[in-house]
């Protein structure tokens, strides 16, 4: 089965979507039916395990275009991430967006989003997976600015395109030089054929995943993308877009491996862990805790494929899908409930829906990395390959474990405590109201996580099983199976007990003073207004070149005009030298006469 | 097939005894008819005979200048371009309704001399559409348009009659420079190579310098942001997407027929990259949204005259590509603006806040049309960024490809100024504007081309058969 066809019913629930935007109603079922109808598509697909197809797109000259597919293992699994956790926010945005007038619009763009996030798993070509991309690109900043009436929603979609952008046109200079070395855009060809040629474009490919995946300096806008919706929120951090990043480094990782570029992808890991994780710790949006605990998840994938540990890394990538999607539903719900507040100082009544406390504390569990789920498995792993490789990097893992567990818990805690006794009521119905086909998704996320922790056992099969073209991708690293070592996983457990149950000192039952805490946190580890402040002054130092040119420009007008009025100036000279006048005639006549015989006689 | 391009060139004079017959709400629709009809006799003559059919007929006999007409794939996707655009504006760009008559003709003698000068066989035939379309783009600006129009008329005027002097030294140079003194293409083409290299640079400097100042490119772009900003929408349209590319496609046609021209390419292409920055910095001071637009399409012509530069086919066709890109995104985001104009009263970007919600068609086709500019691929921008810096990096190496950044800061200004103009919330409510059927047509025509030859560039690519 042609495996470019997985996004087809996806791409035709959008459309539906379009043409159907007067009749909101259809237009949710629409596309869960389209989620659906990929996912069995899926299915249909995974049952080739290695195959490359290739269909003509254009030709000119020399160079000729296709659109190409290319499945392997390793990309079926992104596949398969998307085809699952699709269907799932589409039946929480259904629940979510009940209230919504503009029901076609998000559900169009969520279904081209989703669908540009498989074409990006599939693409056997650079030019098929930068469409993918840049769909998710642009895709992403309508969605983040869907709300656009609130306040916050437009800059937020600005600050990501822009970041986003300046990554897709590396990319584009990317694919440019490898074309220009290499005569074609196949993927395999290129990684099984490493030359030196290929070092920059890997550098420039290499920072325009760090603008997608949202590390550092490229960070921010992951925060900011909270003034989305939720469902959003949950799709765009768990299998989509962030994601794309961190997959590109991967199945690419041997031509990193071979331009020694991994050093700098573990620095930049670390760094961005660890910005995300203090933020975290300090953070009161709801959201937006989330969000920079993405960014630490992330930083991570990059810090294990950094130290070479790529199925630790993969590992991760398959295990955040699921806790993370699962926090953000949760997320969701307790705003929704909470009549959209997102300081969660300010969000109450986390207990009063057992079945979501419960669910959610599967999320919690495995963000944080506590045995058995599968967020112990990856973590430790991570852990373990940077014990044995580099001390450094592993002092700094066991602080962000710590932070980590503390800040996870305080997310989990504050929202527990009773709301004020006069609200009890209407809080309770409100939790009461909460629509089924939110709570449903939340449930099977929970279990999809607690699942995840066999991929500990079934990854090093999954990436070996199948019969994979020479030398193509990882080749070597197949076999490498997630190890960890039992100090390891010991000391990690400890540190993040540590960061655990701090939270739970600080914060339950109000033994320590939340808000004070909270402003000496502030201080010590809470730079995104740094960042934020950074980003502006890189902005107005553009602006500033931009009014150096604009004065530049005035004044180079000011001396093309002096220029023409100069030549009407001379006209108004000359026009007075021929004015007819037989005297000025005359009088020109002899000094002309008295000149050249000045001139002769000498 | 004899006369079918002498048709195509000619029959917009038909349409404009028409459009002066019927009554004045009658007569854009001619025009778009005209274009519609010159449309398909091109697209039938490209099927059904020959994409490199040619047609001459005797027209001075003293001098020998015939009458030639050629097709080319260039001229055949750029005039594709122009009749699409020609439809757009005359259906939906006269929001104001305003001198429909005048601008029915104008627009129809724009065709004809968009179709003469793409066609044209020979320099003297160029010269002679050349200024027609200069003549008629004139009394467009001059005649409709903004209250401040006459000043930026008058510029306009000046920069192009500059522009045609030098057009006119260097046909003549070059005239007397061949061996059988002639103004024939081919026959230039196929001799060049005779002619002394001092002679043909002076030749290539001469136009260069005619068709550089028709697209804007700096130093002589000063006419170019007071042009489309004071036209009216139509004028915008058809002076952004059509005009400038006279002279992109002059700069075509003097890389195809003067080898010496080589030598100076990299002086060309470093001319674009220069305009390329120049404008996407110099947009950056400007809060007037048509001079937003402006600055777009200098910095779009500075990206073609690189393509066009790179000497190689995968370039120079990225450029021609990239004209017809440029010609539907210029025109889709002038007729955008002019909706805005005329629904709010004000250019400013501050002033027009909430747009998505009061004119929503106006809002959406602004947004793709900003996504196109960017090349976001599936839509022509990519097709054309992507072929023209493939061939821009064989040519200049790494420094072919660094006016790609450009677009960063294009596109970082204008998600800018899409935030204020269309997404934030505007303070006071606005009537909400109704999009006319008309209007919706430009729209969809326009989105449905920029969409169309993105996601289908074989359509065109396979038919001209590069």
């Amino acid at each position: 089965m042609l495996a470019i066809l997985v996004i087809a019913p996806l791409i035709v629930s959008s459309i539906l979507a379009l043409l159907l935007i007067r009749h909101g109603t259809i237009v949710k079922y629409v596309s869960l039916i389209g989620s659906l109808g990929s996912l069995a598509f899926i299915y249909a697909v995974s049952q080739n395990a290695v195959s490359a197809q290739s269909m003509h797109w254009f030709s000119i000259g020399s160079l000729t275009v296709n659109i190409a597919t290319y499945t392997y293992p390793l990309n079926m699994l992104l596949l398969w991430l998307v085809g699952i956790i699709t269907p799932l926010i589409f039946s929480y945005s259904i629940g979510f967006m009940e209230r919504n007038s503009e029901q076609g619009r998000f559900f169009f763009e969520m279904g081209l989003f989703a669908s540009g996030m498989m074409l990006f798993a599939i693409a056997g070509s650079l030019i098929t997976m930068f469409i993918g991309w840049e769909l998710l690109g642009i895709t992403s900043y309508l969605l983040i600015g869907f709300w656009y009436a609130k306040s916050d929603a437009a800059p937020a979609a600005r600050k990501a395109i822009t970041i986003v952008l300046f990554g897709d046109i590396l990319m584009l200079i990317a694919i440019v030089m490898i074309w220009n070395s290499y005569h074609t855009f196949s993927i395999g060809q290129i990684v099984s054929n490493p030359s030196n040629a290929l070092y920059i474009p890997l550098l420039l490919i290499m920072v325009a995943a760090f603008t997608k995946s949202a590390q550092f300096p490229f960070h921010e806008w992951l925060p900011a993308a909270m003034a989305g919706p939720t469902p959003v929120s949950a799709f765009l951090h768990s299998s989509t877009m962030v994601k794309a990043g961190v997959f590109l480094i991967a199945s690419l990782f041997t031509l990193y491996m071979d331009a020694h570029l991994l050093p700098v992808i573990l620095i930049v890991g670390l760094i961005s862990a660890a910005f995300g994780a203090s933020n975290a710790a300090a953070e009161r949006h709801i959201k937006k805790i989330l969000a920079y605990s993405t960014i630490e998840d992330l930083g991570l994938m990059f810090v294990a494929l950094g130290l070479g540990a790529f199925a630790a890394a993969v590992l991760l990538f398959i295990v955040q899908a699921f806790y993370k999607a699962l926090l953000f539903m949760d997320a969701g719900a307790l705003m929704r409930t909470n009549s959209e507040n997102y300081d969660i100082f300010r969000i109450y009544g986390a207990r009063m829906k057992k079945t979501l406390l419960v669910a959610t504390l599967f999320g919690v569990v495995s963000i944080a990395g506590i045995f058995p789920l599968g967020g112990f498995f990856a973590k430790a792993s991570i852990g373990s390959a940077a014990a044995s490789t580099n001390l450094i990097a592993y002092m700094v893992l066991l602080a962000i474990e710590l932070v980590t567990g503390f800040y996870i818990f305080r997310w989990y805690i504050i929202p527990m405590r009773s709301p004020p006794q006069s609200d009890t009521t209407r809080m309770r119905n409100s939790y009461k109201l909460l629509p089924k086909s939110m709570i449903a998704p939340s449930i099977i996320l929970s279990a999809l996580t607690a699942a995840s922790a066999l991929a500990y056992y079934y990854l090093p099969i999954i990436l070996t099983q199948s019969p994979y073209v020479p030398g193509y991708v990882f080749g070597a690293y197949t076999g490498a199976a997630p190890t960890i070592g039992i100090a390891d996983a010991a000391a990690e457990t400890a540190f993040i007990a540590i960061g655990a149950y701090a939270a739970y000192l600080l914060y339950s039952r109000r033994r320590a003073p939340a808000l004070y805490t909270h402003r000496l946190l502030s201080r010590a580890v809470y730079n995104a207004p740094l960042v934020n402040r950074a980003y502006s002054a890189f902005a107005a130092a553009f602006a500033a070149i931009g009014s150096g040119i604009y004065w530049f420009d005035s004044v180079l007008y000011s001396i093309f005009r002096a220029v023409a009025l100069s030549a009407i100036e001379m006209g108004a000279v000359l026009r007075r030298m021929v004015n007819g006048q037989t005297s000025t005639y005359l009088l020109a006549f002899a000094l002309g006469v008295v000149i050249i015989i000045m001139l002769y006689v000498k | 097939m004899q006369g079918a391009l002498m048709l195509v060139t000619f029959l917009p004079f038909v349409f404009l005894a028409v459009a002066l017959i019927v009554d004045k709400e009658r007569s854009l629709a001619a025009a778009a008819i005209s274009s519609a009809v010159s449309m398909a006799i091109l697209i039938y003559i490209t099927v059904f005979s020959s994409i490199n059919a040619t047609e001459s007929f005797s027209y001075i006999s003293i001098i020998p200048i015939s009458f030639t007409l050629r097709l080319s794939p260039a001229s055949f996707m750029l005039l594709i371009m122009s009749y699409i655009v020609l439809i757009a504006a005359s259906i939906a760009g006269n929001h104001e309704r305003q001198s429909q008559k005048l601008a029915a003709s104008l627009i129809l003698l724009l065709q004809v001399a968009a179709s003469g000068l793409f066609l044209s066989g020979n320099l003297f035939l160029y010269f002679i559409f050349w200024d027609v379309g200069v003549v008629s783009s004139f009394f467009f600006l001059y005649s409709l348009g903004s209250p401040q129009r006459g000043p930026a008329a008058m510029k306009f005027l000046i920069y192009e009659m500059f522009a045609s002097v030098f057009l006119l030294l260097g046909i003549i140079t070059i005239y007397f420079g061949t061996p059988v003194h002639s103004f024939n293409i081919a026959y230039i083409a196929a001799h060049a190579a005779s002619i002394p290299v001092a002679s043909q640079i002076t030749v290539f400097v001469l136009l260069a310098v005619a068709f550089l100042t028709n697209m804007g490119i700096f130093p002589l772009h000063f006419w170019l942001p007071d042009a489309y900003t004071e036209a009216s929408t139509q004028g915008s349209m058809v002076l952004s997407a059509i005009l400038s590319k006279f002279g992109a496609f002059g700069i075509f046609l003097l890389f195809a027929i003067l080898p010496a021209g080589a030598e100076l390419a990299k002086y060309i292409a470093l001319l674009g990259g220069i305009s390329a920055f120049y404008a996407a910095f110099l947009m950056m001071s400007h809060k007037d949204i048509k001079r937003v637009m402006s600055y777009t399409s200098i910095m779009e012509m500075g990206i073609i005259l690189i393509g066009l530069s790179s000497l190689n086919v995968i370039g120079t066709y990225g450029a021609i590509y990239a004209m017809l890109a440029h010609g539907l995104t210029i025109a889709l985001m002038f007729l955008a603006a002019g909706s805005m104009v005329h629904v709010f009263g004000t250019r400013d970007i501050r002033t027009l806040a909430g747009m998505v919600s009061n004119a929503k068609a106006a809002a959406y086709s602004f947004l793709l049309s900003t996504f196109a500019a960017t090349g976001l691929p599936l839509t022509t921008g990519f097709i054309a960024d992507l072929l023209i810096f493939i061939g821009a990096y064989s040519a200049f190496g790494i420094l072919g490809v660094v006016p790609l950044l450009a677009i960063v800061l294009f596109g970082a200004y204008m998600y800018f100024a899409i935030e204020k103009s269309v997404l934030s919330t505007k303070k006071e409510s606005v009537a909400v504007a109704r999009t006319s059927n008309g209007q919706a047509f430009g729209y969809a025509l326009l989105v449905g081309s920029i969409l169309l030859f993105g996601m289908f560039p074989f359509l065109l690519l396979g038919l001209v058969k590069i």
